[in-house]
């Protein structure tokens, strides 16, 4: 959040707006510390309902999509930081994605960075059957863990886990709001070691441009 | 049910708890709406199928059985002659309506609970699926930490990047 902040001061002269959302089941008691912490002048929401994650069929955070003043998407999802200070933790490098930002707030539809709706249209698919079926089940979960009945809810968190293992959201929020290791016989740490070298964010396909 | 209320603390005693006598939720569009169980259960392609009647149909789901089929707003989804012992029962008085068997149809997900007689409806893959030809970009409504809601289109006019994060 620091790191967009400043990004933000410096291009929200440039008819730019960040609209971050926190995916938190747990809402303000999650998210919030982390948002007070930041004091964010861009929009900071709290979507205790993944709702966004579903809405554009994500799979894991950070994730970003450009929007244009006609409301219509520019870059579908992508993994997206503002700058490389956990770059040790997960090896993105920052630099050619929010460069690649500076370009489109300039430029608009004459940057490199915009995708044709031909490109967007091959990078956009429709949701798989049994991802819906996922965000049901999840959505199910969320609505148990909201009732109060936590435990109750994990085995439709594993049904969601079981149907898009894809989704890093559906695994880790889930184990965040339980012990990890007693309901679900596994920890992060565990998970991203079965990736075995495997990316855990989908590689970027940037265009390639000098940097100026 | 007989139910204990102290304070703040209610505790709920099943004192018979057929399946019949006990409350169902169904969450639809987002919307959370308690419904009636048939007396006795109906027959069905899933024993997880929800029976509910036309007006908590309605209730429910804003559908209404109308004569060119099951319908909300300009949307209809006709139900065939053949098909519809499928979606529906009549136990007199009350006409029953097969919730999950016109979400196969309308291919919408449906999660359930059964201890807790929860069906979640999710949104019709038509609708799931709906940006993908315009590439406008689906629209939310959530709040901020202070609770004030703000909209993707309140942002129309300007570029926008929308970014999710996690605590966790």
């Amino acid at each position: 959040m620091p790191g967009w902040q400043k990004l933000y001061s410096e291009l929200k002269d440039k008819n730019f707006e960040i609209v971050s959302v926190a995916q938190d089941t747990g809402g303000v008691k999650d998210a919030g510390p982390w948002i007070t912490a930041a004091k964010p002048e861009f929009t900071a929401l709290i979507d205790t309902e993944h709702l966004v994650t579903r809405l554009y069929d994500m799979v894991n955070v950070p994730t970003a999509v450009w929007i244009n003043e006609q409301g219509r998407i520019v870059r579908s999802n992508e993994v997206a930081y503002a700058d490389n200070r956990y770059k040790g933790v997960h090896g993105i490098d920052a630099t050619p994605y929010i460069s690649g930002l500076r370009d489109w707030v300039a430029n608009g539809e004459r940057s490199p960075f915009a995708l044709s709706a031909l490109e967007l249209k091959q990078r956009l698919t429709p949701q798989q059957p049994e991802h819906a079926q996922a965000a049901a089940e999840f959505a199910l979960a969320e609505y148990l863990t909201h009732a109060g009945f936590g435990a109750d809810a994990i085995p439709h968190y594993k049904e969601a886990q079981r149907l898009n293992p894809d989704s890093w959201n559906f695994k880790r929020q889930a184990w965040a709001l339980s012990n990890a290791e007693r309901d679900y016989g596994t920890s992060f740490q565990k998970e991203v070691q079965k990736l075995n070298g495997k990316p855990y964010y989908a590689p970027r396909k940037l265009p390639e441009v000098k940097q100026q | 049910m007989l139910m204990v209320c102290a304070t703040f603390v209610c505790m709920m005693t099943s004192v018979t708890s057929s399946a019949a006598e006990r409350g169902r939720t169904i969450i639809y569009d987002g919307v959370v709406t308690e419904v009636v169980a048939p007396p006795a259960p109906l027959p069905a392609p899933n024993s997880a199928d929800l029976w509910v009647t036309l007006s908590d149909l309605t209730r429910a789901t804003r559908f209404e059985v109308k004569p060119k089929g099951v319908c909300r707003d300009e949307l209809c989804f006709p139900i065939s002659k053949a098909r519809r012992s499928a979606f529906f029962i009549t136990r007199s008085p009350v006409t029953w309506f097969n919730l999950s068997e016109f979400a196969r149809l309308v291919r919408q997900p449906t999660a359930y609970d059964e201890k807790h007689r929860v069906w979640y409806f999710g949104p019709r893959a038509a609708v799931q699926n709906g940006y993908l030809a315009s590439l406008e970009a689906p629209a939310f409504t959530l709040p901020d930490i202070n609770g004030k809601m703000h909209s993707l289109a309140d942002f129309r006019g300007k570029k926008v990047l929308l970014v999710t994060w996690a605590s966790w």
